[in-house]
């Protein structure tokens, strides 16, 4: 090892290679004492393992050594932390630039507001970072680098685990903690007594001709190997519901219901492998919706609470359900997610035409544009009356106050319900032609009709002039929106980010120690015991008192036998010897 | 698999085709009967909302024609028309029947809609039944969207999604309009998500009531 290490960590290897075993005793102390926690010095600690095999020739490395060198340059921790920074950077334009998935209409006036800067952009698929060739490049590397980086490492650690410990070296007082003493007992039976010692501790042992190896702490090696593939299983977990999973939206006005179906969708966001076969039959149908909101002190207005009951079957074939959504509290279907995030109000209309056809009858959903009185911008739109198509766009007030000469809302809660509109008549473009809002009216093609808007109560009419037609606000319904999302790999995530931690934790608090013993006759005739300590991680916390303990009784064990007390033992490390 | 919608490299190719085939829609319509010239392109593959970014799905702009024998089988679908008649699809069975999913508010669904009922009334007699399917709609829209458009065939009231629901596991309308040609046998023939021309539907039908 061409690497600085921490001395103690320095004598078993130079220990080790006296002793033969250098082949499995090398590497293996290296992969031990390298948790978890610095996986990326053990990459590092590899790759120096590499270097020192010779490389072919000089100059060339060849197709093989290049491809060797790429995977290895690949799969190092500093590679996937490059990667994983420039997938952060790389989401950035992501925020800062409008996103065709989220909002195209957005993206079209980008367009036209910045042709020449749009199609550079446009080109660089900076309007649809997440699905752009090059985010793809890297998080495709990033997820190769890991894995390759992760599946040997584990390979590594099983074999570690399964390992007996190594000989006993020959020296044991160049341990880190030895002791020596001499017994009256031959050295089989130390020998044996000190071994059913250890063994009584749950070591692990091996014995040779005059010495005995114990190892203990393996449950390191378990936790290292449950991080390992706890974490393999983490970025599977990711993948899966990147590829199976799909995100939607869904506005629904109470009193009505939907199917989980993509043309009953708002917006529909599919995983790679998600196809419109693949969602999942279930109807949620809106039956009520309640929020409360703060009415005195200094937080007045605030919402203090949102509850929709809905009904929901997990299939045509499937009875209804009765739940209460709230926010923070999904409806799970069939392994879906149904989320309420937002509400807001849709007024009632019921419009007739010049020709006296009744041409609307609903409940148009508007959009709140504040939050202190929730007053709500929308449109109706009613292409097909007779003789001109009508228009009307305007606000609803939940609780109308006139303040100067100008509508405003005072409280979310519809108090005092009205809708103020514009009227227009003409051609709304929807015939043919670029797509429309569904919540704003496109006046190219409108003109305006000579008619001072007032805001309108529940039951008031609104005639419009040349006979047009008539508009009568009938009322309102209050509408949510839901976010639907599936994501398979969610649960899998979850109990693979717990067994993250357990493995982690485990490999922290778990020491991996060994104790060696030698018996040999000296020249006096006498029985001399050595016993040598070595801790194997780097935090040896607690084992200078557990070497003590285990000292203090195998050579009780010892001394007992011949009740003879004249020698205590030497304890202390080897430095001062 | 299934091409992502909203995906920003798809749109003006789709605006491109559509807007084609739109064109050779309205040319042809208006030799044959009207003389719309509504369609003349500039469609793109989704109607979007500004605000708080709700819209409706509509898919990127396909036709798949599917060969005799990998022909899926219609489900059994059953509702009320906006006129409150019962509908069932299994009575239609030994006749070629167009289903198509609309709503009066959707942009290129009132684009097809000539070529639609154009071709209703050129089919009229012979064992072609048209039925809509109307979605996210209120009636009185829908039925002045049938006034306008002339439409004399009955459309499904799926307030629901019912009948989308009921495609869902073989060719759910992947978007809106989606039209579904139904064989005499009750098989789908062939599927067009976007507007629906009328000499491309024309030659889907005329196939499909040939066969047998």
């Amino acid at each position: 090892m061409t690497r600085l290490r921490a001395p103690q960590e320095a004598v078993p290897d130079a220990l080790a290679a006296q002793d033969g075993t250098s082949g499995s005793a090398g590497p293996e102390s290296t992969a031990g004492s390298a948790g978890p926690e610095s996986t990326a010095g053990s990459v590092g600690q590899d790759g120096t393992a590499e270097a020192r095999t010779p490389r072919p020739g000089g100059v060339g490395l060849g197709v093989a050594g290049w491809l060797r060198w790429g995977w290895r340059q690949l799969t190092s921790m500093r590679t996937a932390l490059i990667l994983l920074f420039l997938l952060a950077a790389g989401s950035i334009p992501g925020s800062l630039l409008p996103q065709v998935g989220t909002n195209p209409a957005a993206v079209s006036q980008y367009y036209s507001s910045h042709p020449l800067l749009a199609r550079i952009f446009g080109d660089l698929s900076l309007f649809n970072v997440f699905g752009a060739p090059w985010f793809a490049a890297v998080y495709i590397l990033l997820f190769t680098s890991l894995v390759g980086c992760v599946l040997p490492r584990t390979l590594h650690l099983v074999g570690s685990a399964r390992q007996p410990p190594p000989r006993a070296p020959g020296n044991l007082s160049r341990l880190p903690f030895a002791v020596s003493y001499t017994t009256a007992l031959a050295p089989e039976a130390a020998l044996e007594g000190a071994a059913k010692a250890l063994s009584a501790r749950r070591f692990r042992l091996r014995t040779g001709p005059g010495w005995v190896a114990a190892e203990k702490g393996y449950l390191r090696e378990v936790g290292n190997l449950l991080f390992h593939i706890a974490l393999l299983g983490l970025l599977v977990s990711i993948g899966l519901g990147g590829l199976f999973g799909y995100k939607a939206d869904r506005l629904l006005v109470t009193g009505t219901s939907f199917s989980n179906t993509v043309t009953a969708l708002d917006e529909f966001h599919p995983g790679r492998l998600v196809g419109p076969t693949d969602l999942q039959p279930f109807t949620v149908a809106l039956d009520h919706f309640s929020a409360s909101y703060v009415t005195s002190g200094p937080l007045t207005g605030q919402p203090s609470s949102f509850v929709a009951s809905v009904r929901y079957s997990a299939s045509p074939q499937d009875p209804m359900h009765s739940y209460s959504l709230s926010v923070n509290h999904p409806l799970v279907v069939d392994g879906v997610r149904v989320f309420l995030i937002g509400h807001g109000y849709a007024p009632t209309f019921r419009i007739t035409d010049g020709t006296g056809h009744l041409v609307f009858e609903g409940a148009v959903p508007f959009i709140p544009v504040e939050t202190a009185g929730l007053t709500s911008e929308g449109a109706i739109k009613v292409p097909d009356a007779e003789p001109e198509g009508l228009g009307f766009a305007g606000v609803f007030l939940p609780s109308a106050i006139d303040v100067g000469g100008r509508l405003e809302s005072w409280f979310p809660a519809p108090e005092d319900p009205m809708v103020s509109l514009v009227s227009y008549e003409g051609n709304l473009g929807m015939n043919s032609g670029p797509p429309q809002s569904v919540y704003s009216l496109n006046t190219a093609g409108l003109h305006r009709l000579p008619i001072t808007p007032r805001p309108l109560a529940i039951g008031q009419s609104m005639k419009l002039p040349d006979h047009l037609g008539t508009l009568t606000y009938t009322g309102y319904q209050q509408w949510v929106s839901l976010a639907i999302t599936y994501d398979p790999g969610q649960t899998p995530a979850l109990v693979s980010g717990i067994a993250v931690l357990a493995g982690l934790l485990l490999s922290f608090m778990v020491r991996r120690r060994r104790v060696f013993v030698r018996a040999r006759t000296d020249e006096a005739g006498r029985t001399v015991v050595d016993l040598g300590g070595l801790p194997r991680s780097d935090a040896a916390g607690g084992f200078e008192e557990e070497f003590a303990r285990l000292t203090a009784e195998i050579s009780g064990l010892h001394q007992g036998r011949l009740d003879d007390d004249h020698n205590p033992p030497d304890l202390g490390p080897p430095d001062g010897e | 698999m299934f091409p992502p919608l909203y995906s920003a490299s798809r749109v003006p190719g789709a605006a491109a085709r559509s807007a084609r085939r739109a064109a050779v829609g309205a040319l042809a319509a208006a030799a044959v009967l009207l003389g719309v010239a509504a369609c003349d392109g500039g469609a793109t593959a989704q109607d979007t909302a500004v605000g708080n970014g709700s819209s409706f799905v509509t898919g990127s702009y396909s036709t798949t024609v599917y060969k005799l024998g990998a022909r899926p089988q219609a489900p059994e679908v059953s509702g009320t028309t906006l006129t409150g008649a019962r509908f069932r699809l299994s009575a239609d069975r030994g006749s070629v029947v167009i289903m198509n999913f609309w709503g009066s508010w959707c942009t290129p669904c009132r684009e097809e809609a000539p070529a639609l009922g154009a071709l209703a009334r050129h089919f009229a007699g012979a064992r072609v039944r048209f039925v809509g399917v109307d979605i996210r709609d209120d009636p009185a829209s829908a039925e002045a969207f049938m006034r306008t458009f002339r439409i004399g065939y009955p459309s499904l009231n799926d307030p629901n999604d019912m009948v989308a629901l009921d495609f869902s596991g073989t060719v759910p309308p992947s978007g809106i309009p989606t039209t579904l040609v139904i064989d005499r046998s009750g098989r789908v023939a062939a599927r067009i998500v976007g507007p629906a021309s009328y000499s491309g539907l024309m030659a889907l039908i005329t196939q499909a009531a040939a066969e047998r």
